[in-house]
């Protein structure tokens, strides 16, 4: 006997190892036609690992203040061995880390996955997207560049269109009444401690109602396949995997060939409340609600549309309660959900070269 | 629907009574310069473009705005005095407003900021001249005024120099800079270029600056044999920022490499992953 | 079979050398720093530096400079100016540093009088023992 095989049995004899394989991995049944579609979300839980670790790496260098975040930050660049890598990592695997979330979410509505009983599933993931969001929001200032300062400040100005209430909201994010270092530390804060814990849980909640309902059949599949799918391990786990391997050759493509890719000129300056940068834009997620807020001459009703827009998505299960799932037998549905692609797409590019 | 028609319905009877908010929000979004509102000009610029000035005082701001000294935010009032957002107290001495200076002046006027030049061109035979006789060059001579553009060493040539001496000696001078001023040139772009690749060089910059602007001021001593014997200094100041910036361009270099060759693991290891999903396929 | 082993030692193979080119940067970065953050020291003895007097002195890399000010003590600052990195100069007489490049102006704390300069001029901890000034 091995000492591997031994450390199995060890392990066996206590936890009921093999058990636990067989049940929950190879006895796992995946629908067959589950596609590399379907690994999305294995690739966002990675994704957001690998921002985690590199989070903590770079946490032993950075200094939350005004005065020391812009250095400190070039200290970790320039002087810190390898620094570079795991900033660079962090800063280009959050932007990456959207993007996948983005396509689970259109696979996922287009497959009709979230209908009936995969409500709460849909739910738990649109409160992520969130999370994930807020995460990106308070993670942009941190570098105390002038692109995070004045980025900051266009995005924490939105909800000033909301009345009386919005200018509060502004404020508190704030903390002052513009954008300082008080704003540094309450995201500071807000990045590496208040949101984490919400957003594990919300993926520990996310997981187990997936592992309870069950990966949902492809409406699209013409015959039966192989009768009850296949096992999670080692088939579809290998499909996870050799994803999750294309989302980090991606990322270091980046890294190496564009590393300046999501880090434009001003991303190198340091922050300066006097002097505002002319061509200043919130990261390329938000260009969307903000060109919105500016188009929409009522703000009021800019900001209320927005709102609106955000519940419907939050709750689109309990909206669409249709059996239908595929989306082919649906054009109503089908032409929503294209226009919807086609107008986020065009309010991103408009806000993006306006 | 019902439910989205009532909410519309409020939220426009509404709208009326809510004027006080929307000030808040154009204040704090729209109405700032990423919205595409107009930095607001100073009255100087306003009455000296109008009809009302004088045609020789009119062209004083479009040649400004084409300046270096526009480029780096230095305004009218940084050098004449007054006041830039009162139209009526404008030119008041009470205000500090200067005016134009006199010829002989012109050196202590740019010297309020240039205070390192003024120093070695008082000392100069330029400064001298000027001091003693006014016959001497003062600094617009050479770098005219409001359209003054960055300074270079080709403002040391015939046309200019030859219109008081032999453009001779000038020549000696231009020729004792050269090889300073060429590697200055030489670091600035190799600066640029860092800064272009997303790398944070103000600590570089600085030193740069601050060795141009030593040897720049220096050269207004126009003491050629005291430029020749300090130039080995200044190269060596030059070499070590050189140096360090050699060492930034190997490390991206090496930085790259290594974020490929990880890329290139992953690459594979995709591969192989693939291609054992396969043998699971059969 | 076969085909399946190799492959998975393939993966094990570049999974290793993956997880190596890793861990090694890790280490590195985590590694207290070395060299040239060791610490560096100055000593200068008080009486170089009258009431009202300076000294230049160049600290790890910065050109620093020493100030006795009258009534207020010894005080360390860098003498790069914070606009465009001149080098600051000390004006006993007037009581104040200038910046030959554009006349930015700095109090002998450090602080922006006026000109250019965004920020003050960092300052350097110092340290009085016996006849000596220690800085570091």
């Amino acid at each position: 006997m091995t000492l591997w095989q031994r450390i199995i049995r060890w392990l066996d004899e206590r936890i009921g190892l093999t058990e636990l394989v067989d049940t929950h991995l190879k006895g796992y049944r995946v629908p067959s036609e589950a596609g590399v579609f379907y690994t999305l979300g294995m690739v966002a839980v990675v994704a957001y690992a690998i921002q985690a670790v590199t989070g903590f790496v770079l946490l032993i260098y950075y200094i939350p203040h005004a005065d020391y975040a812009f250095h400190g930050l070039q200290e970790i660049m320039r002087k810190a061995p390898f620094g570079w890598l795991f900033r660079m990592m962090h800063v280009v695997g959050s932007n990456m880390m959207v993007a996948v979330l983005f396509l689970h979410l259109f696979s996922v509505f287009f497959t009709g996955s979230y209908k009936k009983p995969r409500e709460l599933t849909w739910l738990t993931g649109g409160l992520m997207l969130l999370f994930a969001l807020l995460f990106c929001l308070s993670g942009y200032l941190l570098p105390w560049s002038q692109l995070s300062y004045w980025a900051t400040t266009i995005v924490t100005a939105m909800p000033t269109a909301f009345p009386y209430l919005g200018e509060y909201v502004t404020r508190l994010l704030r903390g002052t009444e513009h954008v300082s270092g008080v704003t540094l530390n309450r995201f500071f804060a807000l990045h590496v401690a208040i949101l984490p814990p919400f957003l594990v849980s919300l993926m520990g909640l996310h997981v187990f109602l997936i592992r309870r309902t069950g990966i949902s059949p492809s409406p699209f599949r013409r015959s039966e396949g192989q009768a009850g799918g296949y096992p999670l391990y080692p088939h579809f786990l290998l499909k996870g995997l050799f994803m999750v391997m294309v989302y980090l050759a991606v990322m270091f493509f980046i890294i190496s060939f564009m590393p300046t890719l999501f880090l434009p000129a001003e991303a190198n300056v340091p922050a300066d409340p006097y002097k505002t940068p002319a061509h200043i834009k919130p990261g390329w997620y938000f260009l969307a609600p903000y060109q919105m807020l500016k188009l929409i001459p009522n703000k009021f009703l800019g900001i209320f549309i927005e709102l609106l827009l955000l519940g419907v998505f939050l709750l689109w299960p309990f909206l669409d309660t249709k059996e239908e799932r595929n989306i082919m037998r649906r054009p109503l549905l089908l032409g929503v959900f294209l226009l919807t692609l086609t107008l986020w797409i065009l309010l991103t590019l408009w806000g993006k070269y306006s | 629907m019902r439910y989205i028609l009532l909410l519309a319905a409020i939220h426009i009877l509404s709208s009326p009574a809510l004027a006080d908010f929307r000030e808040v929000f154009e204040r704090e979004f729209l109405l700032k310069p990423w919205a595409g509102a107009e930095v607001e000009e100073s009255v100087c610029v306003e009455c000296h473009t109008s009809e009302i000035m004088k045609p020789e005082y009119r062209h004083v701001a479009e040649e400004w705005k084409l300046s270096w000294h526009y480029q780096n935010r230095v305004s009218c009032h940084d050098c004449h005095g007054g006041d830039p957002e009162d139209a009526a107290m404008s030119m008041s001495p009470q205000r500090g407003f200067l005016g134009t200076p006199g010829y002989t002046a012109v050196p202590e006027f740019c010297g309020k900021c240039h205070v390192g030049i003024l120093r070695n061109y008082l000392e100069s035979g330029h400064g001298k001249a000027l001091k003693a006789g006014k016959r001497g060059p003062n600094c617009v001579t050479c770098h005219g005024s409001h359209g003054i553009s960055k300074a270079s060493i080709e403002i040391i040539n015939d046309r200019l120099c030859s219109r008081c001496h032999s453009y001779e000696r000038a020549k000696s001078m231009k020729q004792a800079l050269f090889l300073v001023e060429k590697k200055i040139e030489n670091i600035e772009k190799d600066l640029e270029d860092l800064r272009a690749s997303g790398v944070y060089t103000e600590d570089e910059r600085k030193a740069l600056f601050r060795t141009h602007a030593e040897f720049r001021a220096l050269f207004h001593t126009i003491d050629v044999s005291l430029v020749k014997n300090r130039t080995d200094e200044f190269t060596k100041k030059l070499d070590v920022i050189q140096e360090r910036i050699e060492e930034t361009s190997s490390e991206l270099a090496f930085r790259r490499n290594f974020s490929a060759f990880i890329m290139l693991l992953f690459a594979g290891m995709a591969v192989v992953v693939f291609l054992l999903s396969k043998t699971y396929m059969d | 079979m076969k085909r399946r082993r190799f492959l998975k030692s393939m993966l094990a193979l570049l999974g290793s050398t993956t997880l190596l080119s890793f861990l090694y940067p890790l280490l590195r970065f985590i590694a207290p720093p070395t060299g040239e953050a060791r610490v560096e020291r100055i000593v200068i003895p008080k009486d170089e530096v009258p009431t009202g007097g300076a000294k230049e002195v160049v600290y790890r890399e910065t050109p620093v400079i020493i100030i006795n000010r009258p009534g207020k003590g010894y005080i360390a600052l860098s003498r790069v100016c914070t606009h465009l990195g001149c080098l600051v100069e000390y004006d006993g007489r007037k009581g104040r540093l200038i910046c030959p490049c554009h006349a930015g102006v700095f109090s002998l704390d450090g602080v922006v009088l006026s000109g250019p300069p965004p920020k003050p001029l960092p300052r350097f901890s110092l340290r009085i023992e016996g006849e000596n000034i220690l800085i570091g």
